[in-house]
């Protein structure tokens, strides 16, 4: 039933009727007994960026990991359904994952320098997904990640290549870290927070670089983010989580400008803006994953909660062209 | 000033909190600790639980296994091995704690004096205890052995002579790295005496992970020890010790293997317990580190 | 690089000057009077004092450490008083080879059991694997290893009648046989290694499979084994040449004992015969050689570092 509310505004948004590329349905992740992801429903379109925005704990990056299979059983327990090019990725054999990872699904790690490897040059990471997956010569291997290193703006690639990790700045490092998540060009990128750690005068270069390369291969792309201005200003679409669900998700500009639910509308007024003289912070904290509400994970924090929201879980509904999981959508 | 007076106060009166609590949950430690806690009691009651005398020789009576005369049987010697391990674990465990005690007390001061005096004093007595430590422990004793001639006060001498390098150096580490604390600095603005210092806040400081090596020392030394009388340059027949009685015990490995076998095992175990209980120590005290110093 | 490497060079130099002073202090405080053992029980006043004029013991001690260091650094180590033989060739060239390859076989049979269990305990962490692997650490940590030896020599040498129970032949002049005869100590001396090889490997790699570049590596489709074993190993490595270098005091003290047990000819074995006969000259000569052997680990192992971590070469 959720799919089909995903299906229908799929329907909605996109008329031309172009098979999903990712398709998650009612997707559960349980970690012993703390339900980290609770029936998350999404879909994404070749050459669509969306952004996956939330507090820290939302369970973004949980969800970036599971789709590139590195949360899996028996680790943590997974229901519903991911659906990635119409291949099941919850019962996919482990050998077959590994064919997808670094190859159709690239990821780019939060913190470049914990990311790369301090033992091995920067020319050999890059490699690895050459040899695994296209199974380039040594010479090959050697001449692409050249290629790569300059693809993302690293000044002589060549002499860089032999270079270890704590020989490059941070900006450098998360360069290498995106030539390694693009090396195989990827139909997936996932970025986890893909310049937080970075200065701030760098963050915007990695950011347009990371899009200006999706948009050179085609690719599809999700960033986990947790501001929701950044997010709106980058991604087509934009999925709000708050403690492991999708509370909204549509385009990127309605969702900004009209934000449906009350949490979006808190994680705005949240946003400073130039000329605003009022910060209005969301009241109390994100429940801990053992002790979650029986109905809307929201409503201790909401102001518009009733004792509906208490006891029984909103479902998804379609509303001006995205999904809202909310009992009183105004 | 303010500043100053709200640095965290040195960590020294939770100890029980900190230490024995976090002790208290490892199983192993406490096995550990147990069989300890049964071989000293083996060595404090030795004279009332040996059936022997444990140095008496019955010739008729040599290379007996096990019976109800002899529980554990008899040596070459005809000597009782149940009475001579008793009195064994007593030798043990004096000379492994008096010789990582006066170990430690001797390294400990030239740790104080170095890492407090400084200067001169300080890198005289660090070349010293460089000269110590620039040796493995047993070739130390083995050479202490050779120049105070064997015997078991001298073994402890040596023992414990080997045992101050680590110490000493581990102290003045510690020394210079409290003396740098921010509360150092502020007892000494406030006009605080040094004597006071290094009694209140130095001390404190050191003692636990000086206490921690100590633990782990005792294995070492009562290895050490056995293994100098097993070499027949520690301790002399016909003392009832592990050392002795193994190597006398080898060469009736075929005929009577429990001559060594009994101080073997014995031996063996009070290693393992020590160990234990020594990791035990290590990670109460400190869950992050794994060095295995 | 000059200046660290110019500091590095005189720090090992003062060492050096260190380990030789102490071995020099060690004669002088052995007991008896040099000159009365080397003239046996009978003599005279004037031999006396022309023999320790000829000895240059009537000089002052700096004089005598001089030229004890000269002598020393020339090979003139003196010769044995109970069998006549040059000591340079006793314990260099006949002692310490039998030392070195004792400890070098009982260090790789350390590794190639210890490194793998390590492994397995710290992938199936708190499994029956890890509880075996862990409690066999302990143990053989914990073992002494003279009697472990004796075990060894029951059960294999006597009993099964599988390899010999003592004695040495050099694995250089019969490889085989040298090695059969040397299978048992290197087990001996191995099994207090493996422990420590074992526990070390274990919780290095456990910390190291838990950083980021671990997942990283996974999502670029690493397989699992090369996970582990390349990008996991390689960062296990540093703390495994720490513990291995740090333990060298151990792996001696470990030999001493084994050599005494197989009756083989090396060092500790030599140290021992001459503390049991007084034969201090050649204790000496003994200690002077396992301080040099410590230092020069320490420098191998500071190498060793620079070459396993990037981080630590200097461009």
């Amino acid at each position: 039933m959720d799919c089909a509310v995903a299906m229908n505004l799929e329907a909605a948004a996109m008329p031309e009727s172009q098979e999903p590329l990712l398709e998650v349905c009612d997707l559960s992740l349980r970690r012993g007994q703390a339900v980290v992801l609770d029936g998350v429903n999404l879909a994404l379109h070749p050459g669509e960026t969306l952004g996956l925005i939330g507090e820290s704990g939302a369970g973004k990056s949980t969800l970036a990991l599971a789709l590139i299979g590195l949360l899996r059983a028996p680790e943590v327990q997974l229901a519903g359904s991911m659906r990635f090019r119409g291949t099941e990725l919850t019962r996919l054999r482990e050998a077959d994952y590994r064919r997808l990872r670094g190859n159709k699904i690239g990821l780019i790690f939060q913190d470049a320098t914990a990311a790369l490897n301090p033992c091995f040059t920067v020319g050999e990471q890059i490699a690895e997904p050459l040899k695994r997956h296209l199974g380039l010569s040594k010479w090959d291997r050697r001449e692409r990640a050249a290629e790569l290193m300059h693809s993302v703006g690293i000044p002589e690639p060549r002499l860089r290549l032999d270079a270890y990790p704590h020989e490059l700045s941070g900006g450098m490092q998360q360069r290498v870290m995106i030539a390694i998540a693009l090396a195989c060009n990827p139909e997936l990128l996932l970025a986890d927070e893909p310049t937080s750690a970075l200065d701030v005068t760098i963050q915007a270069q990695i950011m347009e670089l990371i899009l200006d390369r999706v948009r050179a291969l085609n690719s599809s792309a999700i960033f986990v983010l947790h501001d929701l201005a950044l997010g709106a200003q980058v991604c087509d679409r934009i999925a709000v989580m708050y403690a492991g669900q999708i509370v909204e998700e549509g385009p990127s500009d309605r969702v900004l400008a009209s934000p449906l639910h009350p949490y979006t509308r808190g994680l705005k007024s949240c946003v400073v803006e130039l000329g605003s003289r009022t910060l209005v912070p969301i009241p109390g904290q994100v429940p801990p994953l053992n002790a979650m509400p029986a109905g809307c994970r929201f409503a201790p924090r909401c102001p518009k909660a009733k004792a509906i929201c208490g006891e029984q879980r909103p479902q998804a509904e379609i509303r001006d062209g995205r999904q809202v999981a909310c009992w009183f959508i105004d | 000033m303010r500043d100053a007076l709200n640095i965290p106060a040195p960590p020294d009166s939770q100890w029980k909190r900190r230490f024995v609590q976090p002790l208290l949950r490892q199983r192993s430690a406490m096995l550990g600790l147990a069989i300890i806690a049964l071989y000293v009691f083996a060595a404090v009651f030795a004279p009332w639980l040996a059936t022997h005398d444990p140095t008496a020789q019955d010739l008729m009576a040599s290379l007996q296994g096990p019976s109800a005369a002899h529980w554990l049987g008899t040596d070459s010697y005809g000597q009782d091995l149940y009475s001579r391990l008793l009195y064994g674990a007593q030798l043990a465990l004096i000379i492994g704690f008096a010789s990582v005690a006066l170990g430690l007390a001797v390294g400990v001061a030239i740790g104080l004096a170095a890492g407090l005096m400084g200067g001169r004093t300080e890198w005289v007595l660090m070349r010293i205890v460089d000269g110590l430590l620039a040796f493995p422990e047993l070739i130390l004793a083995m050479a202490f052995m050779a120049v105070l001639g064997l015997g078991t006060e001298n073994v402890v001498y040596a023992l414990a002579l080997s045992f101050v390098g680590p110490f000493a150096r581990m102290t003045r580490g510690d020394v210079l790295q409290v003396k740098n604390q921010p509360y150092i600095e502020a007892a000494r603005l406030m006009g605080v005496t040094t004597a006071a210092i290094i009694w209140r806040h130095v001390l404190p400081n050191v003692v636990s992970p000086i206490l921690v090596q100590a633990g782990m020392r005792v294995s070492i030394a009562i290895l050490l020890e056995s293994g100098l009388s097993f070499l027949g340059i520690g301790v002399v027949p016909p003392t009832p010790d592990w050392g002795l009685m193994i190597a006398e015990g080898r060469a009736f490995i075929t005929m009577a293997p429990w001559i060594s076998g009994v101080p073997g095992v014995a031996l063996a175990i009070l290693l393992v317990a020590l160990n234990l209980l020594g990791d035990g120590l290590r990670d109460a005290f400190d869950p992050t580190t794994q060095k295995d110093a | 690089m000059f200046q660290a490497a110019s500091a590095k060079l005189a720090q090992t130099l003062l060492v050096l000057l260190i380990v030789s002073a102490a071995s020099f202090a060690f004669l002088k405080l052995a007991p008896g009077d040099p000159v009365s053992i080397m003239l046996g029980s009978d003599y005279s006043k004037s031999s006396y004092d022309q023999l320790t004029h000829e000895l240059g013991l009537d000089q002052p001690v700096v004089f005598q450490y001089g030229n004890w260091l000269a002598d020393f650094v020339r090979g003139d180590w003196g010769t044995s008083y109970i069998t006549n033989q040059n000591i340079f060739e006793l314990a260099v060239l006949q002692a310490l080879p039998v030392t070195l390859t004792l400890a070098a076989l009982s260090l790789l049979i350390a590794l190639v059991i210890g490194i793998p269990a390590g492994v397995l305990a710290a992938l199936y962490r708190n499994s029956w694997v890890d509880v075996l692997a862990t409690t066999l650490a302990i143990g053989g940590n914990a073992f002494p290893s003279f009697y472990l030896g004796i075990l060894l020599i029951w059960l294999f040498g006597v009993d099964l009648g599988w390899f010999p129970v003592l004695g040495f032949v050099a694995p250089w002049e019969d490889f085989w046989q040298g090695l059969w005869h040397l299978t048992l100590p290197a087990v001996t001396l191995g099994a207090w290694y493996v422990g420590l090889i074992a526990r070390i490997t274990r919780s290095s790699l456990l910390e190291v499979l838990g950083q980021p570049y671990i997942l990283a590596a996974k999502a670029r489709g690493e397989p699992a084994w090369r996970v582990v074993w390349v990008h996991g190993m390689r960062n296990v490595l540093m703390p495994l040449v720490t513990v291995i270098g740090l333990q060298l005091g151990g792996m001696l003290r470990g030999a001493v004992m084994t050599e005494v047990v197989f009756a083989l000819p090396g060092l500790g074995m030599m140290v021992t015969t001459a503390v049991l006969n007084r034969e201090y000259i050649v204790v000496q000569a003994g200690i002077m050689l396992t301080g040099l052997l410590f230092v020069a680990v320490n420098l191998a192992v500071d190498q060793t570092y620079q070459f396993l971590d990037p981080r630590l070469r200097r461009r």
